[in-house]
């Protein structure tokens, strides 16, 4: 109360007093094991790597400079090119669906009421704390192409067994919808607690105005909950463009040269062929991909949801 | 109660005063042996701690096989948090050294554990050396063979008077022979693993071996001259056999073997690895038929079969070196494995130590003592940092290979990107 009264009455003095040196000393110890912890772990290891990409080295240990050479080699590496629209036709196959699916889930669980709600909520969110190893050999068996329970279905469409998963065109859309599958319980999560988070009076009067349920929709729930939208957008792009695991398993011993992402480009690079430097540039590069199109998308959606 | 009371009283005992009691040795080890074999190993891994205890002790972890095993064997050897004994596959060795992930061992190691280059097959030793240094002991001796179900083919007439198959010999015999098998009445006429590459380039390499063609030539030049068109037909024999719906398209190790076991093709071509898969089903009566394993038929000019060797290697320990005393017991274990390693021969492979191949036991033991002529006939990976398991050869497989064999490549097309693809990548 009296520190308020401070404030208002004597404005000057009061801000000065915010940087008492008690007060620095606080904060720099309540902040310092953060940045500790971040330097260490976060940002002498980018350093490092940037560093790395300068070098022909081997994975662990030294290397001679060569500059600019690795960025040059990149740009004119088929596979970097092929990666790189993976990765993007991924982000592309998985972001916006993975995000609108989730809001409507979200949407049609919360209009459920007590243990029912819980329950299909877990349902969909089991999938969820699956691990990645379980999630391949639970699809990979579903899908195999000579005794998955999927393929009667399928044989009745394509009128024979198909081997998904070694079809080039089939390949991405179906490691797409299965990570869909897979994370979708989180972004419901999120969407859930943004859509409790909107006051009932709005709804009631709304309700009273005989405003129609489409109406509600686009006037009230739609904008309210724009901003969960754009967070969860934003950590599904970082998340898609960081794609390995499933690819990787689901394409290993196929034509993983057509099927590879970017880190998998990475992981090659660096750990099958002992090419640390070349493999940190790819690195670099994704490393900026991901910082530009995360900015960007994050500032336009903002923007848009401000109008 | 009172016994495994005692017991803790005399073990931290035993942890109080290391100076007193000799300290045991703890062997770290690490294998890829996920498949029938590796519970031969276990097996043996118990029986040498039982033969050893107080002395020597084997920690197994069993980790994925192919390049998930060498990423992490790369990777903890740099930082010094390897095991300190691995398997290791022979044909990978040229790599393995040339990244610097396996240690020396020297002669006089060997010679204190009681080992000796003249108790292995010369070819066998050397593959094992790097510029002459040797950097593994080798173990064993694998290779793919034709499994078959004794009582198709006998429907089909392909069983001769010695109770083995017969007229399987000779490419367009074989195909016939697959054609007859069908129409008996088999959804397929051979099984094989083709969704993935590495298990088309055991079939693949064979079939080149038995035109005498060189993947990877003197010169360091891959599928030079008419190697490529032998690349080509070796591709195109299996390629016919998916084609014509004899051979099942783009399917998965498990599934493959499934349609062997479950009867649905009476040929699989896999490694010897899953001779304990055949076995222990047919010892619970799961199987169905009679079961048996030769050397894969000749196709081509002469008898040829891919074959590659698990040997035992040590990491590089940088900045955590083992103490000489755990090497010595390191080099025990590798001894002792060699000289059981009939109990190896269980889980279908070759032994690689010579006074065990030599003896009456294994000589008499089945199947291998059928298709031990693999041993005479093998056909190694090239000797090469592009080659071997989980190499850039073995991606090769399949990105080019594989899709080959299942109709999506033209076997010409796919064998020319092969070879530009691996040869780009020569520094």
């Amino acid at each position: 109360m009296s520190a308020t009264d401070t404030a208002t009455d004597v404005p000057l003095p009061a801000r000065k007093k915010r940087f008492n040196r008690n007060e620095v000393l606080a904060a720099l110890i309540f902040v310092l094991p953060f940045v500790v912890v971040y330097a260490v772990l976060f940002i002498y290891p980018t350093l490092q790597m940037i560093w790395l990409s300068f070098h022909k080295a081997p994975l662990i240990g030294p290397g001679t400079f060569i500059g600019l050479d690795n960025y040059a080699k990149l740009f004119k590496d088929k596979l970097f090119g092929v990666a790189f629209w993976n990765t993007v036709y991924f982000v592309v196959l998985t972001v916006v669906p993975a995000t609108l699916t989730a809001l409507a889930i979200a949407i049609g669980v919360n209009r459920l009421k007590g243990w029912m709600q819980s329950l299909i909520l877990a349902c969909f969110f089991i999938p969820y704390i699956l691990p990645v190893s379980v999630v391949f050999r639970v699809w990979g068996w579903m899908f195999d192409s000579q005794f998955g329970v999927l393929q009667p279905l399928i044989a009745l469409v394509a009128g024979d067994n198909v081997p998904v998963f070694r079809t080039l065109p089939l390949f991405m859309p179906t490691v797409a919808f299965i990570t869909v599958w897979w994370t979708i319980g989180f972004n419901i999560l999120l969407f859930i607690a943004g859509l409790r988070n909107i006051s009932p009076e709005i709804y009631e009067a709304a309700a009273l105005d005989g405003t129609s349920k489409w109406r509600q929709f686009t006037r009230i729930t739609w904008p309210l909950i724009w901003p969960v939208t754009v967070l969860v957008l934003t950590i599904q792009l970082i998340a898609q463009f960081k794609i390995f695991d499933q690819v990787y398993l689901f394409g290993n011993g196929g034509r993983s040269d057509a099927t590879m992402g970017l880190v998998q480009l990475i992981y090659r690079s660096a750990f099958q062929k002992n090419n640390g430097g070349y493999g940190a540039t790819v690195a670099v590069v994704l490393f900026l991909i991901i910082v530009v199109f995360s900015v960007l998308q994050f500032q336009m959606l903002r923007a848009r949801g401000e109008k | 109660m009172m016994k495994s009371f005692l017991k803790m009283a005399l073990l931290s005992t035993a942890l109080l005063m290391p100076a007193v009691a000799q300290a045991q040795e703890v062997v770290t080890w690490w294998d890829f042996l996920g498949g029938g074999d590796g519970v031969r190993m276990k097996a043996l891994i118990e029986k040498f701690n039982a033969e050893n205890a107080g002395k020597i002790e084997i920690q197994a972890t069993t980790l994925e096989w192919g390049t998930p095993f060498y990423t992490k064997v790369q990777t903890s050897a740099a930082i010094g948090e390897g095991p300190d004994v691995m398997t290791y596959h022979l044909s990978r060795l040229p790599l393995g050294v040339s990244s610097g992930a396996l240690s020396e061992i020297t002669t006089d190691e060997l010679t204190a554990a009681g080992l000796s280059g003249a108790d292995f097959a010369e070819s066998n030793w050397k593959a094992a050396q790097v510029d002459g240094k040797q950097y593994a002991v080798p173990f064993d001796i694998h290779s793919v063979v034709l499994y078959y179900n004794k009582d198709k083919l006998a429907a089909a007439g392909l069983i001769g008077d010695n109770g083995l198959p017969t007229g399987l010999d000779g490419v367009d015999n074989f195909k016939a022979a697959l054609q007859k098998l069908k129409d008996g009445g088999s959804e397929y006429g051979i099984s094989i693993h083709s969704a993935a590459g590495d298990s088309q380039w055991r079939i693949f390499y064979s079939l080149l071996g038995q035109q005498d063609g060189q993947f990877l030539d003197a010169d360091g030049n891959f599928l030079s001259g008419d190697n490529l068109d032998k690349a080509v037909k070796a591709t195109t024999v299996v390629a016919d056999w998916v084609k014509d719906g004899l051979a099942p398209a783009a399917t998965e190790y498990p599934a493959s073997i499934a349609l062997f076991t479950g009867g649905k093709a009476p040929l699989h071509i896999n490694g010897v690895w899953e001779v304990p898969t055949m076995t222990d089903l047919a010892a619970k009566g799961e199987l169905g038929f009679e079961w048996g394993a030769i050397a894969l038929p000749t196709f081509f000019d002469h008898p040829a079969t891919w074959a590659d060797s698990h040997s035992f290697a040590i990491p590089n320990r940088v900045g955590n070196e083992v103490s000489p005393e755990k090497r010595a017991a390191v080099l025990q274990v590798i001894a002792w494995m060699n000289k059981n390693s009939l109990a190896w021969a269980d889980a279908g492979h070759i032994p690689a130590y010579s006074p065990v191949r030599d003896s009456e036991e294994f000589k008499t033991k089945q199947p291998n003592a059928t298709y031990s002529i693999l041993a005479d006939t093998a056909v190694f990976d090239p000797s090469s940092v592009l080659a071997g398991v989980a190499s850039p050869v073995y991606d090769a497989a399949g990105n080019y290979l594989m899709p080959a064999v299942n109709g999506e490549i033209d076997p010409q097309s796919a064998m020319e990107q092969m070879r530009d693809d691996l040869q780009g990548q020569v520094e």
